[in-house]
């Protein structure tokens, strides 16, 4: 940005009389830089933005009933028009001349329209130049891209004026002369002569472009346009890793794929970020001649992405974002996590909202889970009660047997709700071991427990449970029991016990104590639901005799039993 | 004839450039242009006070009076096939071919070789003005524009400026100054960036996009002097010029190919980086002056992949330039993924890179280089690229760059019927008129060597019809000791 400017562009404009008032033009500048300012700090449903844009079209309006067009011309802290100082501000830090003018400008001309369409878009790059990195595009550049209708801009040459000029050969500055007949002559002696020109050559309709080769062309454009370009560079630097075995080249590959995942997590492409993930590990299986350090290096990679910081900064990323990722592009993404991102994947399904995003996270859950048995059983034995409970219900839903210790360990916790989490995942593992950890459950403090326990004991004829059942139905702790949990353990105890319980329950629905006294009814119709769960004829005959009780909850469960168990 | 040159908009002072604006003159141009064709049809359809032709001149009278009011001047220019509106071409696309043949047609009929708005024209004076333009006697050879000034002088309308047939060489010159500032911009960015690679530095992108942004322009407003500038060969800077080069043709080649501005601004960065990885080979290897043995031609074979790993350690930057990196790997490849780097994984070559790898192949069979002493001539280049199907260039694209260049290529030294030499300064844009491109009498029949010549189109006939002057013959300029750039600067 050398350029000397012989001449400032309005130099020849100072001191003459500006053709209308400069404070039209003041204003308006006044305007403008409120606008630059709102466009950087609100967003544009914000009130204040709204205004100033607002204030900014009516100075344009009385810009236009003055004028055409406005050419500004710039300095490095004014603006001039007419060689008048419009604007004039020291502090580079805000100053507009200064932004214009450190990318190179010099002129700015407005044009009538300009408002219409193309406000917004130089107040975009406008705001672009100002937070834009030193090596990124400058204002020049951007103003290029834009192609604006209504407004024109000069601009210092980016390369000094007389650098790199093209001479011509000194040797032309004289006359000479070449033989033309004697070349001629020459070639003349040669048959066939090279060189000479045949004119059934010229059959011009074989070099322009037929249709189809037209739609060939326009075809590639499109998919050229269409293209993953990071993906397509990713596979070319896998291919280069998998086929070049030297040290320097690896390691400069191996060195560059964080920024490049950095890259793209920032710019959203998780698609390009599981790619990289993907190839990652694929490269490490191809390569030619890898060692073990580079294979380790290469596989640091996509381990990055997994461990708690980088996968937690990830998504809370996505959760943060207005326009979220569509969900085939997360679930590319959480398809290529490893093992050790269960954790935290977890940890986010149970504090995010529902959503596309927790629906992945869920469906990444599942299948981390699913090919990572013994990191799902660390994560239950966790002490935190968040992981320890959505570990134990991911251990249900894969009705993992491994897991059953793990789970019944859990059971001894405080935690209720834990408890009841692990309680819910052996009864749906339901193995033989799974079920040996749940007669724990049977003894629990909590009545959900107690219930879930009981139920599948009883549900998958568990009968080493028979003796702690018999204990709880036969002793006084049913007395305080509700009507759902008394029913769960009487049919668990029928369902277990069999014939061998009909005359304790037989005694229970239809039997009379001291003074003739029934068991309350609730108990009654507990016992009769499991005479019917027994189902054998002495079982049925015990119901029967109950059949006309003057308990309306009785005969009911009598009736229902009767039927076996439909209501 | 100064008169007939078209005005700079603003006068730049030196060391500054203008931008901006054209997308105005384009937009509203083409509807000036759709006006005065509709105008012009309906003048000729139906009498002057047919409410058809009413409306189309009061049409045309507004958007011309429209754009006078906001460009301060109004002046349409034919120039061989193309029409500018003031100093800006015009594009040519689908929608508007029969408005720009049919305009290009009464220009050369009447005799003229522009006109231009010195007042406000009236309806009437529109009217008279077309009138007169459609009534020439048809094919006039000669300079019409003054009988023309005169008959409308005579109908009083005095708001017209009528020029004569612009002489290729003015036309040209005009914009070849702007040509060799771009030219020697983009060399000097294009060494700083290989340089500052060859360095161990971070190169600055910006300077490559901006230079690639002058290219474009100047493709799209008149590429026929830069591609003269592409005969430039520096043997010494070999690979900034090469880069340059293939820049220039790409981009001109993405024209042809009917691309927007914003795709050949892609493809000129990708073109102009795609030998960025040759900054990693070592300077004995690349400038070795025999030929290369195995081991040497191996590394040389390393440069398109050295050029992703290149463009990828220029960390910093907003927008990773990916594209010119896919360019940069696979220019060397065929179509068929034959050629090198051998890839791996799946994929299907870019388009950019088939149009890179043709113009690469074009300049670098053409150059004289530290290992190619006797380059091929520009008309051989093309015909091996075309007939011979080892080297593996798509063949459409191939198809496009003869089309472009010409069956003989600009550069290219030919001996004429009249036993002249002539050097080929620009393609024939005509499809029938491929092999008569417009070319620069660099001597005369008895061998007098001529500096700088003088351009003529090889479409010219005499009297009796017959061709003036026709090619016999390609000759070898180093045979003649003629240095082709030369003539282009």
């Amino acid at each position: 940005m050398t350029s000397t400017l012989q001449n400032s562009p309005t130099t020849d404009q100072e001191g003459r009389e500006p053709p209308f008032s400069p404070a039209i033009v003041e204003g308006w500048l006044q305007a403008l830089g409120k606008a630059v300012r709102a466009h950087q700090l609100y967003l544009p449903n914000n009130p204040v933005y709204q205004r100033a844009i607002e204030q900014l079209r009516a100075n344009f309006v009385a810009l236009w009933a003055e004028t055409e067009q406005l050419t500004l011309a710039i300095t490095e802290s004014e603006l001039k028009w007419e060689g008048v100082v419009v604007a004039s501000e020291p502090s580079k830090s805000e100053s507009l001349a200064w932004l214009l003018y450190q990318d190179g400008l010099r002129e700015l001309t407005f044009m009538r329209g300009f408002e219409v369409d193309e406000l917004d878009r130089l107040l975009g790059l406008l705001q672009r130049v100002k937070r834009a990195a030193p090596d990124e595009d400058d204002l020049v550049t951007l103003l290029w891209e834009q192609d604006f209708i209504n407004l024109r801009y000069q601009f210092v040459e980016f390369v000094p004026e007389g650098i790199g000029e093209i001479e011509t050969g000194a040797s032309y500055g004289v006359e000479r002369q070449v033989d033309m007949q004697g070349s001629q002559a020459a070639d003349e002696e040669t048959a066939p002569t090279p060189g000479i020109v045949s004119m059934k050559e010229f059959d011009s309709t074989v070099y322009f472009l037929d249709e189809n080769e037209l739609q060939f062309v326009r075809s590639a454009l499109q998919a050229e346009y269409e293209e993953n370009l990071p993906r397509n560079v990713l596979s070319v630097l896998f291919d280069l890793f998998e086929r070049q075995s030297a040290e320097d080249v690896r390691a400069e590959i191996v060195e560059i794929l964080p920024h490049l995942m950095l890259h793209f997590l920032a710019a959203g492409d998780y698609r390009a970020v599981a790619y990289l993930v993907r190839e990652s590990r694929h490269a490490c299986e191809r390569a030619v001649e890898l060692d073990d350090r580079q294979r380790d290096a290469l596989l640091q990679v996509p381990e990055r992405l997994g461990t708690a910081e980088v996968l937690g900064q990830l998504l809370q990323t996505i959760a943060d974002a207005t326009t979220p990722p569509d969900t085939a592009e997360l679930d590319a993404l959480f398809e290529v996590l490893g093992g050790t991102a269960m954790e935290t994947v977890l940890r986010w399904t149970v504090h995010l909202p529902s959503g596309p995003l927790r629906a992945s996270l869920e469906r990444a859950g599942t299948r981390l889970a699913a090919t990572n048995v013994t990191e799902l059983v660390r994560l239950i034995g966790l002490p935190d009660r968040e992981i320890a409970i959505e570990a134990a219900r991911r251990a249900g839903e894969l009705r993992s047997p491994g897991a059953a210790p793990a789970l019944g360990r859990l059971l001894g916790v405080d935690d209720a709700a834990v408890r009841l989490a692990a309680a819910a995942a052996l009864a749906e593992i339901a193995s033989p071991g799974a079920l040996q950890q749940l007669e724990r459950g049977v003894e629990d403090p909590d009545r959900e427990v107690r219930i879930v326990s009981v139920r599948v004991l009883g549900a998958r004829g568990h009968r080493a449970a028979l003796p702690q059942l018999e204990a709880q139905i036969r002793g006084n702790d049913m007395r305080g029991a509700d009507l759902t949990e008394k029913m769960a353990y009487f049919e668990a105890y029928g369902a277990l016990a069999g014939d061998g319980a009909i005359s304790h329950l037989d005694a229970a629905l239809n039997g009379r104590g001291l003074f003739g006294r029934r068991e309350d009814p609730e108990t009654r119709a507990c016992a009769a639901m499991a005479l019917g769960k027994i189902g054998s004829p002495p079982a049925l005959e015990a119901l029967r005799k109950a059949s006309a009780d003057k308990e309306m909850i009785v005969r009911n469960a009598v009736q229902k039993a009767v039927r076996g168990g439909r209501s | 004839m100064t008169q007939a040159t078209a005005r700079p908009r603003m006068q730049a002072a030196p060391g500054v450039a203008e931008r901006g604006g054209d997308a105005f003159v384009r937009q509203r141009g083409r509807d000036f242009l759709s006006a005065l064709y509709s105008a012009l049809r309906a003048l000729k359809l139906y009498p002057p006070e047919n409410t058809v032709v009413q409306k189309s001149l009061f049409d045309l009278q507004q958007i011309g009076e429209q754009f006078q009011k906001r460009e301060h001047e109004l002046e349409v220019r034919a120039s061989r096939e193309f029409i500018f509106l003031n100093s800006t071409r015009l594009r040519l696309d689908l929608e508007n071919y029969a408005s720009f043949s049919r305009i290009l047609g009464i220009f050369r009929e009447a005799g003229i070789g522009l006109f231009r708005l010195t007042g406000e024209a009236t309806t009437r004076d529109w009217t008279v003005f077309l009138s007169h333009l459609q009534s020439a006697p048809g094919a006039a050879a000669d300079d019409q524009s003054a009988p023309l000034m005169a008959r409308l002088a005579g109908a009083g309308v005095t708001c017209f400026f009528v020029g004569p047939p612009a002489e290729v060489e003015d036309d040209r010159e005009q914009s070849k100054e702007a040509a060799k500032r771009v030219y020697a911009q983009s060399v000097s960015a294009t060494k700083d960036v290989i340089s500052s690679v060859r360095m161990g530095q971070s190169p600055n992108l910006k300077k490559i996009k901006r230079v690639v942004q002058g290219i474009v322009d100047q493709i799209l407003n008149e590429e026929t002097s830069l591609l003269g500038l592409t005969t430039l060969r520096d043997y010494d800077e070999y690979t900034f010029v090469h880069s340059v080069n293939v820049c220039i043709f790409s981009v001109a080649l993405g024209r042809k190919l009917g691309f927007n501005r914003r795709q050949l601004y892609d493809l000129g960065v990708a073109a102009l980086m795609h030998d960025i990885g040759k900054s990693r080979i070592p300077l004995e290897v690349l400038t070795k002056p025999s030929s290369l043995n195995e081991e040497e031609w191996l590394i040389i074979q390393k440069h398109p992949w050295m050029g992703v790993l290149t463009l990828l350690g220029m960390r910093g930057h907003s927008d990773i330039p990916y594209r010119a990196m896919i360019v940069a790997y696979e220019h060397h490849m065929k179509p068929d993924l034959t050629g090198y780097p051998k890839p791996v994984r799946p994929r299907t070559m870019s388009i950019f890179s088939r149009i890179v790898a043709v113009s690469d192949g074009f300049d670098a069979a053409t150059s004289r280089r530290a290992y190619q002493q006797d380059p091929y001539s520009p008309a051989d280049a093309l015909a091996e690229m075309s007939n011979n199907p080892r080297r593996g260039m798509d063949p459409v694209i191939v198809k496009a760059f003869v089309s472009m260049v010409g069956h003989f290529p600009v550069g290219t030294l030919v001996i004429l019927d009249t036993f002249e030499l002539a050097l080929v300064h620009a393609a024939n844009p005509q499809p029938e008129a491929i092999s008569r491109p417009t070319v620069r009498i660099i001597s005369d029949s008895t061998g007098n060597l001529l500096f700088p010549g003088h351009l003529v189109e090889l479409t010219q006939r005499d009297a009796s019809g017959e061709y003036t002057r026709t090619i016999i013959k390609l000759a070898d300029p180093n045979r003649y000791g003629i240095r082709v750039g030369d003539y282009f600067v």
